[in-house]
């Protein structure tokens, strides 16, 4: 590491630059939902790669990042804010490439600056086509459960009509909670008309209508953090999911209330 | 009958895990790695539970071992980290109609606390289904991460050398 350090010399401004850089680079990363030792991980290769060193902790929110150099005996500390992406595997895999790629191929800070935006740039899934997989997605779910056809459609019907809500939602950025509480309860109303139109599976088309919202990604991090001894942020990660889980049982519950003498 | 049963249930859990996994935007070269990770794990729960009589969270563990072993082997097929493609592939086996019982027995359980009876009933069913849903949940999430720590080397360089960048 030491070698590598030496044979490409840093000027302080040039340090710092390559700080912003990490520090843009980190918040992306963590802000799209990839679990921390992986953040911690990619950012010190990057920071070995471009000649410094780099050391991260992270909460929630924020994340307070030091970049320091050896040579120069100058440390740069500073704190980051966290944004709030929707969750990017896509990124994910990228811009860990991008990490890789800038330590095996000794790219420059331009070069990797430039690879970075590129990749962040590109455009999303389409969300109309995202929200067909996720109906579909809901409607095999029924199946799996045992719901007949008839609970298949329903379903799909519900979801669509519940994660169309979501999106919107989202879009107008409504609180988080809120947004969960108001899908579950309309993909789960919009549900219970199977009840009146007689399916025999209507119970199961309405345990399965909320279930795309279940934070599996928040979860699964979470405990994969608490696994790699980022406790602290495993944690967080774990109430911030159970908050979501009990606002969905909050909107399906609201349904429920409304309906609960058909269903006994 | 028994392998139809056995194919569609893996088709179905197939097309469940890439819509579900689509929210989370993955990569598109993931999707038929996420749809086979998928359709075997919850293929392979389904055989343990129907014909071997394995308990749920047991049989969730070892799908989720099969599924996390095998994104270590796709994730350096398609350059992508292990979680990309052993998220959406274990959603389809998040316990659903447990989680609903749950909330369910709890509401009725509010219903009747005037009458004892009925209110115990309710109560214990509501524990019975909460440990079920919970104990899955963590069996899968433990299940897929332990590859994790087996193959820490592979694990942690499946991104490089990525010709997808």
């Amino acid at each position: 590491m030491a070698s590598e350090i030496q044979d490409r010399p840093v000027t302080e401004k040039h340090m710092l630059e390559i700080a912003d850089f990490i520090a843009r680079y980190l918040s992306y990363m963590l802000g799209a939902g990839v679990h921390t030792s992986r953040v911690v991980r990619n950012s010190k290769r990057l920071g070995k790669a471009l000649g410094v060193d780099v050391s991260i902790h992270t909460s929630q929110k924020t994340a307070t990042l030091t970049v320091g150099s050896e040579e120069l005996r100058l440390k740069d500390t500073r704190v980051i804010d966290i944004p709030a992406f929707p969750i990017s595997f896509e990124w994910n895999a990228d811009l860990s490439a991008l990490s890789w790629a800038a330590h095996d191929h000794r790219m420059t800070l331009d070069e990797v600056r430039t690879k970075f935006d590129e990749l962040t740039a590109k455009p999303g899934m389409n969300p109309v086509f995202v929200l067909f997989m996720v109906s579909l997605a809901n409607a095999s779910f029924c199946r799996l459960f045992g719901g007949d056809i008839w609970a298949m459609l329903v379903t799909f019907t519900a979801t669509m009509i519940g994660f169309f809500t979501r999106q919107h939602l989202m879009k107008n950025k409504v609180n988080h909670y809120i947004v969960f509480i108001v899908s579950a309860f309309v993909a789960s109303i919009c549900a219970s008309s199977a009840l009146s139109l007689g399916i025999e599976t209507a119970e199961i088309a309405l345990a399965t209508s909320v279930l795309y919202l279940v934070p599996g990604v928040p979860l699964i991090n979470g405990l994969i953090d608490i696994t790699d001894g980022h406790i602290q942020i495993g944690i967080s990660r774990l109430v911030n999911a159970f908050m979501l889980i009990v606002c969905i049982a909050i909107g399906m519950s609201i349904t429920l209330m409304m309906v609960k003498d058909s269903l006994l | 009958m028994i392998a139809v049963d056995i194919l569609s249930d893996g088709l179905f859990a197939a097309v469940a895990a890439m819509g579900f996994g689509s929210i989370s935007s993955p990569p598109m070269r993931a999707f038929p790695y996420i749809a086979v990770l998928a359709a075997v794990g919850h293929a392979a729960r389904f055989c343990l539970m129907n014909f071997l009589g394995v308990d749920i969270a047991s049989a969730s563990l070892v799908a989720a071992f099969i599924i996390g072993t095998g994104s270590v082997f796709f994730g350096k097929k398609v350059f992508c980290p292990m979680t990309v493609l052993y998220i959406p592939a274990l959603l389809p086996m998040v316990p659903g109609t447990y989680a609903y019982k749950t909330v369910f027995s709890l509401i009725m359980f509010f219903q009747e606390i005037s009458s004892p009876g009925k209110g115990n009933e309710y109560l214990q069913e509501m524990i019975y289904n909460g440990a079920v849903s919970f104990s899955v949940l963590f069996m899968l999430a433990v299940g897929a991460t332990v590859p994790v720590f087996l193959l820490r080397e592979k694990a942690n360089s499946m991104t490089r050398g990525s010709c997808f960048l």
